[in-house]
């Protein structure tokens, strides 16, 4: 077994770094569960709820994005 | 009108291409492409040495030429729109083809607005939403193209490069294989312009100014109290000193807008080259797989530029509002 430890480090970061997309998971889940709920009760609101949950969705998965960037940004040995 | 049966020719031009493309996939093997968060060079001596006097080098680089499609682009379809709404209210007020299709788009675009920022707004911050959404869809959209990211210059690599085959006439295709010394790498002619960060930048920069004008045509200086809030300072000294640091805060807040705009677009994009990169590498001569990735990059490029859009929306309707002890908004 050879290798370079800081090559084998960053691959390491690289998944540690990926850790803060579970609280994105768990955002989305959320927001989804909320705007389904409403949409059940009452399904009049069905184009509104929609557009108003994928926005949150889109936030909650900015947030797993970062973290994807930073990965990449350790994976592609750019800093 | 008595509508004719239509022979629906074309979708069969679809279909052929879509065997054709799973065909020439297994003949020759897709090859995972050089993955750089830079856009690459496409000459490699700068165009100018010092680009308006204090800018630095001005290379040629591959999203250039296709911000020029680009825009090229949208104001063909712009004129065609133009035109065709003028051949119709010469006519008889119907509008057909492209004006059809624009004018329902910017209708459903401008109702979203009025709901939002309601109708005093809604004719100054319309524009705005209109233009970013309509750009970055077509930005994000435009490297679907087949061709896009795949077809470009091929230099020697620095590092680990792949070996090519000579096609003839100066063309060369690059092989699967790997190679420690003398391999080769492409730097292809398009490459999706939200794939750079200086694109998102840009639009994430003109889009932060365009809210703080929003909200001073709104409020007039008092817009600035929102940042440097004195108005209880003196009143209630505690609470006024607890307000003036939120308000400092509230400065932070605004900047990390930039950040979130830049980097959840750019982001968004630069994970779909990567997953389609990965995933056409995993499989080698498979290549049905990578073709379902890009249908979800469609899905993910039409909800970022919905998003890029509709947050711009509604911060410039938050700041036109004004601010008392609402509640406000995470990003």
């Amino acid at each position: 077994m050879d290798g370079n430890i800081l090559d084998a480090m960053r691959f390491v970061g690289a998944g540690l770094a990926m850790i803060g997309a579970a609280g994105a998971g768990v955002g989305i889940g959320l927001s989804v569960q909320g705007a389904l709920g409403g949409m059940a009760r009452n399904p009049d609101t069905y184009g509104n709820l929609l557009t108003n949950m994928i926005l949150g969705v889109a936030f909650s998965e900015s947030i797993a994005i970062y973290c994807l960037v930073i990965a990449f940004l350790m994976l592609f040995k750019v800093v | 009108m008595e509508t004719q049966k239509r022979t629906p020719w074309r979708r069969w031009i679809v279909l052929v291409l879509m065997v054709a493309g799973f065909i020439l996939g297994g003949i020759y093997a897709p090859v995972q492409p050089e993955i750089t968060v830079a856009a690459e060079k496409l000459i490699e001596e700068p165009l100018t040495e010092n680009f308006l006097g204090f800018a630095g080098p001005f290379y040629l680089v591959n999203t250039l030429p296709t911000l020029a499609v680009t825009i090229v682009l949208l104001l063909v379809i712009g004129f065609a729109a133009n035109r065709s709404l003028k051949k119709s209210q010469q006519t008889d007020l119907v509008p057909r083809g492209i004006g059809n299709v624009m004018e329902a788009i910017l209708e459903m675009l401008y109702n979203m607005t009025e709901g939002s920022a309601g109708t005093k707004w809604a004719k100054a911050i319309f524009p705005w939403f209109a233009t970013i959404m309509i750009y970055v869809l077509f930005a994000n959209l435009l490297k679907l193209i087949p061709g896009f990211e795949s077809i470009g210059v091929i230099h020697h690599a620095h590092g680990e490069g792949h070996a090519i085959a000579e096609l003839g006439g100066g063309w060369a295709n690059i092989l699967p294989e790997k190679l420690e010394h003398d391999g080769y790498i492409l730097a292809p002619f398009f490459r999706g312009i939200s794939v750079d960060l200086n694109f998102t930048l840009s639009l994430a920069l003109i889009s932060f100014f365009a809210i703080q004008v929003m909200g001073v045509r709104a409020q007039g200086l008092g817009y600035f109290s929102k940042f440097f809030n004195t108005k209880r300072m003196f009143k209630v000294p505690f609470f006024g000193a607890m307000d003036f640091l939120v308000g400092l805060l509230e400065i932070i807040s605004e900047f990390a807008k930039i950040l979130s705009f830049t980097f959840r677009l750019f982001g968004n994009m630069f994970a779909g080259v990567v997953l389609v990169a990965v995933v056409a590498s995993l499989l080698g001569k498979i290549s049905i797989l990578p073709a379902m990735i890009m249908m979800f990059e469609l899905f993910v490029g039409l909800i970022q530029a919905f998003v890029f859009g509709m947050l711009t929306m509604v911060f410039m309707a938050m700041a036109t509002q004004g601010h008392g002890d609402e509640e406000h908004a995470e990003h």
